[in-house]
C-alpha cells in the first residue's frame, strides 16, 4: 500500500498534526506507520532507539481513528511520541540504558505513559539513555547500552544526555515530541545540543512514578518539542498531582499562555558575562542575538549574578547520597562492574562512602540557597541564561576534560543548571541559533510552578525566531 | 636432526598464525594493567567527592537551618 503521509509531516507541531489528523487527510494509523518505519529506519544509525513499540501503536492508532471518525476527541489524538527508557510500560523492557537491567519488565505503565495514553497520544517506541541517567558521573558519551547518542546534526558530535535518545528522536522528527527526564541538565542539554525546544517542570508538577528513581529530590519528567507551544500542550496532559509520587506538589497546570502576564509587566534577570566570556567565542554573536531578540520583546532587562554557592557540589553531594541508597543493591551484588563506564562504575561504588552528615550538610545549605533565590525572584521574574556555554563536543571527547582559557572574573548565572535544580527551578531551553554549524540555546527559568510564564515568553519569543523550525538534514537509508 | 625452534642463525619457519598469536600474546596487557585503572577511577571518585566536602565545608551554616525537604512555591 503506497504510504499517503506526506514528508512534512515528520517536523510539524502538535497543532499542526491535530488540524490534519481532524480533517482526514491522512489517518492516525498511516500516521503512526510512517513514524514508526523512520524511527526503526534512521533510529539505530543515531544510536537513539531502545525498543520499537510498532505493534502496539498501530493498535492504539486504530482506537484514535475509530474516535476521530465519531467526532471524539482529545487532546493529543494520534499524535506519535517516544519516551526516555527510564520510563516503565507494562509488559515490555525498561532498561533504564544499562547492562545490568537489560531484562527487567514491569507490570504497570509509569503515570505519564498512562496520562498520555488517556491523552491519545501514541507511544511508537522507548528512546535510548545513558546508563542510569548518570548516575555515578560517567566520563564518556558511550556510557549507554545502545551506544553513545549521536547528534543528528553531526554524527561526529554528541547529543547530549543522559535524555540523549529523546533529544535525537525529536530532533530527526522519528517522534513528534519525546518525554525526558532531568536530575541536573538532563532535559535541557539534549535539547540544547539538539536544537529543540525542553521544558524542565518545576520539582513535584509531574508524577514519577515508574521512572527509575536517581535522586528523590532532584528528578523532574518533563518533554522535548518542536516548540514552547507543543512543550505546553504536553505538560498539560501529564502534569498533575499523585498521592503515589512522594514527591508530588499535589497540583494541577492547565496550559493557558494567554493569561500570563504581558512581557511589559516582567523583569528579566541575566549576566552579559555568560554571554560575552563563558560563551565560546563562536556562540557569542548568535547569543547576542538572542539577547536582543529577548528585549525586543519588551520586558525589561535587569543585570544581576547568582548568589555565591558552589551549586555543584551541593547538588553532587545530594545526588551521591540518594543514589548510592538507591543503588546499593545493585553496587553490593556487583553488577554495577557490567555497566560500559569505568569512571561510572567508580563514581557508584564511591557514592556509599559518602557520610550522612555530609550530606545532611548539603540538604541544609540547599535550605539557604532556595532561601536566597526566593529573595532574587522580588525584583527578578525571569532568568536569561545560554543553556550551554557553547554546541555538542566530540563524541569521542572526555566530558570531564577541562576548559581552555582564563575564568573570567564575575559569576553571572554560571552555575544556572545544578542551581535552578536544587531549587525545583522550571526552565526552558529554546533554540538560539548555530556556533561551528552545531544548535545552541538560551533557557529561561522562573520561580516554582509559574511554566505558563515561561511558555508565553518562549513562545512569543518564537514567534519573533525561526531557529526552532531548522531541522538537520535526516535521510532514510535505502533499503 | 637440528631442533630449528631452540637453534639460533638458522632460517626460522614461522608461520603466519605463529606470528599472529605472538602479537595478539603482546597486545594483551597484563592483569595489573586494569586492575592499576580501575584503582585510578576509584581514587578519581574519592576525590571528587572529597572536593565536594570541601567546599560545603567553607559555606557558614546557622544551627538553625533544616535540610531542605520541602520544595514549595
Amino acid at each position: 500500500m503506497a504510504n499517503k503521509v506526506p514528508d512534512d509531516v515528520y517536523f510539524a507541531s502538535i497543532s499542526e498534526l491535530t488540524a490534519r489528523l481532524r480533517a482526514k487527510e491522512f489517518s492516525a494509523v498511516e500516521l503512526t506507520r510512517a513514524f514508526c518505519d523512520r524511527l526503526e529506519k534512521i533510529g539505530p544509525q543515531y544510536n537513539a532507539l531502545a525498543l520499537s513499540l510498532r505493534k502496539d501503536a498501530l493498535r492504539k492508532a486504530k482506537d484514535a481513528d475509530d474516535e476521530i471518525k465519531r467526532e471524539r476527541y482529545r487532546p493529543l489524538q494520534g499524535i506519535p511520541y517516544g519516551a526516555k527508557d527510564l520510563l516503565a510500560v507494562a509488559n515490555r523492557p525498561t532498561t533504564w540504558g544499562a547492562k545490568p537491567y537489560a531484562d527487567q519488565v514491569f507490570e504497570e505503565s509509569a503515570a505519564v505513559i498512562q496520562k498520555l495514553e488517556k491523552g491519545g497520544a501514541i507511544l511508537i517506541g522507548k528512546l535510548a539513555m545513558v546508563e542510569l541517567a548518570g548516575g555515578g558521573g560517567y566520563r564518556y558519551p558511550s556510557a549507554s547500552l545502545t551506544g553513545p547518542g549521536l547528534n543528528p546534526w553531526d554524527r561526529t558530535r554528541w547529543s547530549g544526555g543522559s535524555s540523549s535518545g529523546s533529544g535525537i528522536a525529536t530532533a530527526a522528527g522519528l517522534v513528534t515530541f519525546s518525554l525526558g527526564s532531568e536530575t541536573s541538565g538532563s532535559i535541557l542539554t539534549p535539547s540544547a545540543f539538539c536544537g529543540v525546544t525542553g521544558l524542565r517542570p518545576t520539582y513535584g508538577l509531574v508524577s514519577r512514578r515508574g521512572a527509575m528513581a536517581l535522586s528523590w529530590t532532584l528528578d523532574k519528567i518533563g518533554p522535548l518539542c518542536r516548540s514552547a507551544e507543543d512543550c505546553g500542550l504536553v505538560l498539560h496532559v501529564i502534569a498533575g498531582g499523585d498521592s503515589s509520587d512522594p514527591g508530588s506538589a499535589g497540583k494541577s497546570f492547565s496550559y493557558f499562555p494567554q493569561f500570563a502576564r504581558k512581557p511589559q509587566e516582567l523583569t528579566v534577570g541575566y549576566a552579559p558575562v555568560d554571554f560575552e566570556e563563558y560563551a565560546i567565542e563562536s556562540a557569542r554573536p548568535d547569543f547576542k542575538s538572542a539577547l536582543d531578540a529577548v528585549k525586543s520583546t519588551g520586558v525589561k532587562m535587569k543585570q544581576i549574578e547568582l548568589p555565591d554557592f558552589p551549586y555543584g557540589a551541593i547538588l553532587s553531594t545530594i545526588l551521591n547520597g540518594e543514589m548510592g541508597s538507591i543503588f546499593e543493591p545493585l553496587i553490593k551484588s556487583g553488577k554495577v562492574d557490567q555497566l560500559a563506564d569505568k569512571r561510572q562504575i567508580a563514581g557508584l561504588k564511591a557514592s556509599l562512602d559518602l557520610p550522612a552528615s555530609e550530606y545532611l550538610k548539603a540538604m541544609r545549605i540547599r535550605s539557604l540557597v532556595q532561601q536566597k533565590f526566593r529573595e532574587l525572584f522580588v525584583d527578578i521574574d525571569i532568568l536569561l541564561t545560554p543553556s550551554r556555554s557553547g554546541p555538542a563536543s566530540k563524541v569521542t571527547e572526555a566530558l570531564d576534560r577541562a576548559t581552555a582559557g582564563p575564568r573570567p572574573q564575575s559569576r553571572g548565572l554560571s552555575g544556572m543548571i545544578p542551581a535552578g535544580n536544587l531549587c525545583g527551578l522550571p526552565a526552558i531551553s529554546l533554540p538560539c541559533g548555530f556556533a561551528d554549524q552545531m544548535p545552541i540555546a538560551i533557557s529561561l527559568v522562573g520561580r516554582p510552578f509559574t511554566e505558563n510564564q515561561l511558555l508565553a515568553l518562549g513562545k512569543l519569543y518564537q514567534s519573533q525566531t525561526d531557529w526552532h523550525r531548522r531541522h538537520p538534514p535526516v535521510t532514510e537509508p535505502r533499503s | 636432526m637440528i631442533d630449528r625452534r631452540a637453534a639460533y642463525n638458522v632460517s626460522m619457519n614461522v608461520t603466519r598464525r605463529d606470528v599472529a598469536l605472538l602479537v595478539a600474546a603482546a597486545a594483551v596487557p597484563g592483569p595489573a594493567a586494569p586492575q592499576a585503572a580501575a584503582d585510578e577511577e576509584t581514587r578519581s571518585a574519592q576525590e571528587a567527592l572529597a572536593n565536594n566536602a570541601r567546599q560545603i565545608d567553607k559555606i557558614d551554616l546557622p544551627m538553625a537551618t533544616e535540610p531542605a525537604f520541602q520544595f514549595k512555591a
